[in-house]
């Protein structure tokens, strides 16, 4: 479609503004890191870096980066196995529960975070379970295994169901067809489930806030910081966790682009 | 024509919770023959095709392959394979690697198989090049002949189509049409192809299955079917035609509304088959309905008027409405065009030669 001038502008203004409401905030996060002064003042007068070199040797963050890290990989694993089976149920067997399972699965999607992670801190008590790392993995996969669901059932639906039965018909059996065709074909949503996965997780609050007991991950601890105790070490850490995530998402297109050519 | 049956269906019904699919189907096919499966949408042709290819069980009766049963076998046990309307050619594959796809299942090693796929190429009058093409790069035409030669490589008793060509403009359609007859010709195998379009049916099959809810009307070569269908389903289906319904009177002769019937004809047919009361549907194809200069007269005759006259391009189709208000449509070559005005009276009429009768049951 060809646009008149007034619209071109009209789009240009529109993406400038989503850019600027979008990450005028990190901006000023980047800033509040490299002030040299403890509190948080606009604007700066004076910067410094050390606190970049604090966050990176503080023991403290470093413990916190491994516990995120742990629940957020094993999050990330389990989620894309149930996701990619749980997207064949969703998108490409006709069962009998299939419109009953289509719609449970959305919503823990849809409870407010902090309510799920209550509600999971009383049922994990219920049950004896002492709240720890190991039952955030829990609460996430709750509230992130969905997702990463729906992720790959789109992959699914966006390809023909004969694909599979052609296979059948050429005489594969249903292991063959899941290597040869299900897989392959899947595979680009997995990759994008798992990328998901791994970042709300590595970045959820709510959930981890009641369910990871005498543990505290990353997000929790600037939260605690933010509080009390307040400097700019907080910022600081919190623009490499951001760092971190855009780092890991161009590795995750990289990986994308060369399954896909591989596949190819 | 052939006559060794290689796959035979018996009293095979298909229901869906409550909905019957196919009721009571028998069908033999015969080794090396092309028979085309038509019928208008909904009329079950792709659940029996589902059925015969194993994705699919039948709630009643058996399949057999020459001498086994096979209406529990599933579809990778089966020696058939299908051509289905989606094509379903791997996108994450090569062409060659689609078309040697049944072969690595079979466990034949690469080296045969690529000279195998290969030679189907060829076979199918695509270019040797086309073995590392990506099948996004293929046209439609292109990818429907991939898809033929990867259901060729697995080497199968019998072909199925699932209509592969409906997707396909008229020309390209034309031209596979023919290729595949040729194709049919020069393998040797059994080819079953469903479509909801007759003209498709006409051009390649050694005999026609017609199918309506689930049943068949008639099996038959194309030219039996064409000009002595067994009911008004088949006969309309089978492209334009008039029919009009008669009854007999007392005396065993046929008497249709508005139509003028000579009497000789009435002493011909008497002879034949009618007995009293009887009643059914006379049926001509436009083709044989001649409009009447003065003097002549036909064995059946109607007055009316011309109402409409269209291009068909190497006919000229015309309506004419009678006096009693029914529509006679009449088909003429270019050569043969009438040359009468719209709203002019005419008499149309046919010979009994033309004529089929279809009795009710």
């Amino acid at each position: 479609m060809r646009s008149s001038r007034k619209t071109v502008y009209f789009l240009n203004a529109y993406g400038v503004l989503v850019i600027v409401f979008l990450y005028l905030p990190l901006v000023s996060v980047f800033f509040a890191s490299i002030s040299k002064t403890r509190y948080l003042t606009f604007p700066i007068r004076r910067y410094a870096t050390h606190w970049y070199l604090r966050a990176v040797q503080s023991p403290t963050v470093s413990d916190l980066v491994e516990t995120s890290l742990k629940i957020a990989i094993i999050v990330t694993v389990i989620s894309m196995l149930v996701g990619f089976f749980g997207a064949l149920a969703y998108a490409r067997y006709h069962w009998k529960y299939r419109n009953a399972f289509q719609k449970i699965i959305i919503l823990p999607i849809f409870f407010p975070q902090a309510v799920l992670g209550l509600a999971l801190l009383i049922w994990f008590n219920s049950i004896g379970l002492i709240p720890s790392w190991k039952t955030a993995v829990v609460a996430h996969l709750v509230w992130i295994a969905p997702i990463s669901t729906l992720i790959i059932a789109i992959r699914a639906y966006s390809f023909d169901p004969a694909l599979e039965e052609a296979a059948r018909d050429l005489g594969a059996s249903t292991w063959t067809i899941m290597r040869e065709i299900t897989v392959p074909l899947l595979i680009p949503g997995v990759i994008s489930a798992g990328l998901f996965s791994f970042l709300l997780s590595w970045g959820n609050f709510p959930l981890s806030l009641f369910t990871t007991g005498a543990d505290s991950t990353l997000p929790e601890w600037l939260y605690a910081k933010m509080v009390s105790g307040y400097s700019p070490l907080v910022p600081s850490v919190g623009f490499i966790s951001i760092g971190s995530s855009i780092i890991l998402l161009v590795i995750a297109y990289i990986a994308k682009k060369l399954v896909a050519s591989v596949a190819k | 024509m052939p006559t060794t049956p290689i796959l035979y269906l018996k009293d095979v019904v298909k229901r869906f919770d409550d909905f019957t699919a196919l009721d009571n189907i028998n069908l033999e096919i015969f080794e090396g023959e092309f028979l085309t499966i038509v019928g208008p949408s909904g009329s079950g042709k792709t659940t029996l095709i589902r059925l015969m290819v194993g994705m699919d069980e039948p709630t009643e009766g058996t399949i057999w392959l020459r001498n086994e049963r096979i209406d529990q076998t599933p579809a990778n046990k089966r020696p058939t394979c299908m051509v289905f309307q989606s094509l379903a050619l791997f996108p994450h594959r090569s062409v060659g690697q689609n078309i040697e796809f049944p072969l690595k299942i079979k466990g034949v090693s690469p080296k045969v198989r690529s000279k195998r796929a290969l030679e189907l190429l060829e076979l199918l009058h695509l270019p040797k090049s086309f073995y590392n093409k990506r099948i996004s790069q293929c046209s439609g035409g292109e990818q429907q002949r991939i898809a033929l030669a990867r259901a060729l490589a697995f080497d199968p008793e019998i072909i199925f189509f699932d209509e592969p060509l409906s997707a396909l403009d008229y020309r390209l359609r034309k031209t596979l049409e023919k290729e595949l007859v040729d194709l049919h010709e020069r393998t040797g195998k059994t080819f079953v192809y469903i479509t909801h379009s007759l003209e498709e049916a006409m051009v390649m099959s050694d005999r026609i299955a017609i199918m309506n809810s689930g049943k068949f009307e008639q099996i038959d070569v194309a030219e039996v079917i064409y000009s002595k269908p067994v009911s008004r389903f088949v006969a309309s289906f089978m492209g334009e035609v008039n029919m009009f319904d008669f009854k007999c009177d007392s005396k065993g002769d046929i008497k249709i509304d508005g139509v003028e019937i000579r009497s000789s004809v009435l002493t011909k047919d008497k002879q034949k088959k009618y007995s009293k009361k009887a009643k059914g549907t006379l049926m001509v194809r436009p083709e044989f309905v001649r409009f009447n200069k003065a003097k002549e007269t036909n064995d059946f005759q109607i007055r009316g008027y011309l109402r409409a006259e269209y291009e068909l391009g190497s006919r000229i189709q015309y309506e004419v409405d009678t006096l009693d208000d029914s529509r006679v449509i009449i088909e003429k070559l270019r050569e043969d065009r009438f040359k009468g005005k719209l709203g002019a009276t005419v008499v149309i009429g046919w010979d009994i030669k033309h004529t089929h009768f279809i009795p009710n049951d």
